[in-house]
């Protein structure tokens, strides 16, 4: 073992965020990273291939990985609403109703912890999830891995892909792979930062500096993600008589008792309504429940306190959220066709 | 955690050799338990000239010292620090935080009892061994930052101090938009004013500047990062006159709390309190690394500890390590460590 103290040689390994990269993969894959996103880490044993990612598409599409062929990935995760579902709670097979609303997958291979409570860990960990979930999609994972072994493009694919029949430790891989690829960046924000001054209107410029100062969102919410990965209790829900508690329930640390994850900021104008609960039906109302300084609670995240913004310091902040983290390049993906 | 050596310890305990052996994973290096009893220890340093070792007793509001070669007898520095609490379950009392001599004479004392915006930094002249002071009877102090433009609500909790030629740097809680380094300027050795000087929330996008140190004519800063996240905390160099970031790099590490060169081969050394999995804290040894091309850092751990807080190297290359520790009925489990060998 060689000892090596930490020295510095001449301006080294800086990260170079915001320059647009790829990262080559064995079959000529390039990950495509927009501008502002930094590389990704991807795991070692998940290396992504254009084949897995087409895989992992296909499956997040397919309503087949449901017991009753309804519900798919995208049915609370779509693209056409911002890769959430639009409503205040995610729904699955036999109109069941669950008890938070649909976070957003963009962005989410850059996360270490998944869903509102953190109780995964990075989009592999996730992705069996909601499929075994009897009010989401209802099925067991060998009911899974046999049906999906019925359907002779599946098994193709997976012998092509992993040299195995149907697994689900495949299916979770391809999934995760395809959601590593949904990635919004490019927004007019980056653009600013990289230089291009008209890249923001003046409203958004002014909503900007009230983001990163007096409004003191970029505590949680700062880049390049605009989440800092991390839980914390703002207060919502937590007037409720049986409150949910949130990441408590997996860390039993009395700090995270109604703290739930920070969400991506980026595309947030397509992800309404807001907050775990979807309580908030738009971003006006999520400015004005910050402003007030949340709901008052022993677990209250110190960066939460009244901000005393004015009327024309919260539309700004509106304007910047909605005009400066939406992409023109929005990963609008469409549903591929489907194996039989 | 903390783990002592089971059956081989009880022997060698029956042996007359040392009873409070701390376990090591790396060859060379031993570690013991010198000094029990303490309440929240926060910050550590060793005096020029003496060798005394001095610690914030955080929650005892005090800071202690005690002399290496007894380290059996606590002597009492200064008392009467405020208090304040740190987090939000667990719930830890704070006081004194971070700690640094300027001289053999002056010792600097980061607060941490009062709230953010109303925090300062103190300085004291030592007083004779078995004379105490009181917190009130500084010779100077520094701060506070209250709430303005640099800082929303202000800045408190000062961690941890580095000490170049010129300058004290300290680390804070309070503006997580910024993220702060303050920086006292030295003139003959006086201090000035508290100023805002990097914003390292900005720089680096992650948050908590905790450890610090200063090595070679950089600041090097620990950022914790998120409490909440695992291996999310960053080594970072910034230059000490404009406060510009000159590199930056992922440790792997939970919550980096201190951080020191070791004075006989400047090997890095951190420690790492790991918040949300504390059984993941410990010493860790930051060695240069490389992965395609880049230069890298490889944490390699030294111990496990339980919830550890601040380290200082004696100029013997001896290492001293606080640690918080976990309360079994009502004892005070706060420790101070003694690492030796090939640091």
């Amino acid at each position: 073992m060689v000892y090596r103290k930490i020295f510095l040689t001449a301006m080294l390994a800086l990260s170079l965020f915001g320059v647009p990269h790829a990262i080559d993969a064995d079959d000529g894959f390039e990950h495509q990273i927009p501008l502002g996103l930094p590389k990704m880490r991807v795991p070692k044993d998940n290396p992504l291939t254009g084949a897995k990612v087409e895989l992992g598409k296909q499956l997040y599409f397919d309503p087949r990985l449901s017991r009753d062929n309804t519900v798919s990935c995208a049915s609370c995760h779509d693209p056409e609403k911002g890769w959430s579902n639009g409503e205040r709670f995610a729904t699955g097979i036999r109109g069941q109703v669950g008890g938070r609303s649909s976070p957003t997958i963009i962005n989410s291979g850059y996360q270490y912890f998944q869903f509102w409570d953190g109780r995964a860990k990075h989009v592999e960990g996730q992705a069996l999830g909601p499929i075994q979930n009897p009010i989401e999609m209802d099925l067991t994972l060998e009911e899974l891995v046999e049906k999906l072994n019925k359907i002779e493009g599946y098994r193709k694919a997976f012998e092509e892909v992993f040299g195995t029949p149907v697994t689900s430790d495949g299916i979770a891989k391809a999934i995760g792979a395809f959601e590593r690829t949904v990635l919004s960046g490019n927004a007019p924000y980056d653009q600013f930062k990289q230089g291009k001054e008209d890249a923001l209107s003046d409203a958004a410029r002014r909503g900007m500096d009230l983001f990163f100062g007096k409004a003191h969102c970029s505590a949680c919410h700062g880049p390049p993600h605009f989440t800092d990965g991390g839980f914390h209790n703002i207060g919502v829900g937590i007037e409720n008589d049986e409150p949910d508690v949130g990441r408590f329930a997996e860390s039993g640390l009395g700090g995270d008792r109604g703290s739930f994850k920070t969400p991506t900021l980026r595309e947030i104008e397509k992800t309404a309504p807001y907050m775990h609960d979807g309580s908030l039906a738009t971003l006006e109302d999520v400015v004005e429940y910050y402003d007030r300084g949340g709901t008052p609670n022993p677990q209250l995240a110190e960066d939460i306190f009244p901000l005393n913004l004015t009327d024309q310091e919260k539309a700004d902040l509106v304007t910047f959220m909605k005009e400066g983290l939406s992409s023109p390049d929005y990963p609008a993906i469409k549903a591929p066709e489907l194996p039989e | 955690m903390l783990r002592l050596k089971g059956t081989i310890v009880t022997t060698l305990c029956l042996l007359g050799v040392n009873c409070f052996a701390v376990e090591t994973e790396i060859p060379d290096v031993s570690g013991e338990e010198v000094v029990s009893g303490l309440s929240n220890p926060c910050g550590i340093a060793v005096q020029p000239g003496t060798g005394h070792v001095f610690v914030s007793d955080s929650a005892a509001s005090r800071v202690v010292r005690f002399d290496p070669a007894n380290p059996g007898e606590l002597d009492e520095v200064v008392t009467g620090f405020p208090k304040d609490i740190y987090g939000k379950g667990p719930i830890y009392d704070i006081g004194p935080l971070g700690l640094k001599f300027l001289d053999q004479n002056t010792l600097a004392v980061g607060g941490g009892g009062l709230k953010d915006g109303q925090e300062i930094v103190r300085f004291y002249t030592v007083p004779e061994w078995g004379n105490s002071i009181t917190a009130d009877d500084m010779k100077a102090s520094a701060g506070p930052v209250g709430p303005g433009d640099e800082s929303v609500i202000g800045e408190g909790n000062f961690y941890a101090l580095a000490v170049s030629p010129n300058a004290i740097f300290v680390t804070s809680n309070g503006d997580d938009t910024k993220g702060w380094v303050h920086k006292i300027d030295l003139q003959d050795n006086q201090p000035g004013d508290l100023q805002p000087f990097i914003k390292t929330k900005e720089a680096t996008n992650v948050d908590a500047p905790v450890g610090i140190t200063f090595h070679e004519n950089y600041v090097v800063v620990g950022q914790m990062g998120e409490i909440t996240v695992p291996e999310d905390s960053l080594l970072t160099f910034y230059g000490p006159r404009t406060g510009r970031m000159l590199a930056n790099f992922e440790t792997g590490l939970f919550d980096i709390c201190d951080l020191a060169y070791s004075p006989s081969n400047e090997r890095l050394y951190a420690v790492d309190f790991a918040w949300m999995d504390t059984a993941q804290g410990g010493l860790f040894r930051l060695d240069q690394s490389s992965e395609d091309g880049q230069q890298t850092v490889n944490s390699v751990k030294v111990a496990g500890l339980d919830k550890p807080t601040s380290l200082a190297f004696a100029p013997d290359g001896t290492l001293y390590v606080t640690i918080i520790g976990t309360a079994e009925n009502d004892e005070k489990p706060g420790k101070v460590l003694k690492f030796s060998g090939d640091l």
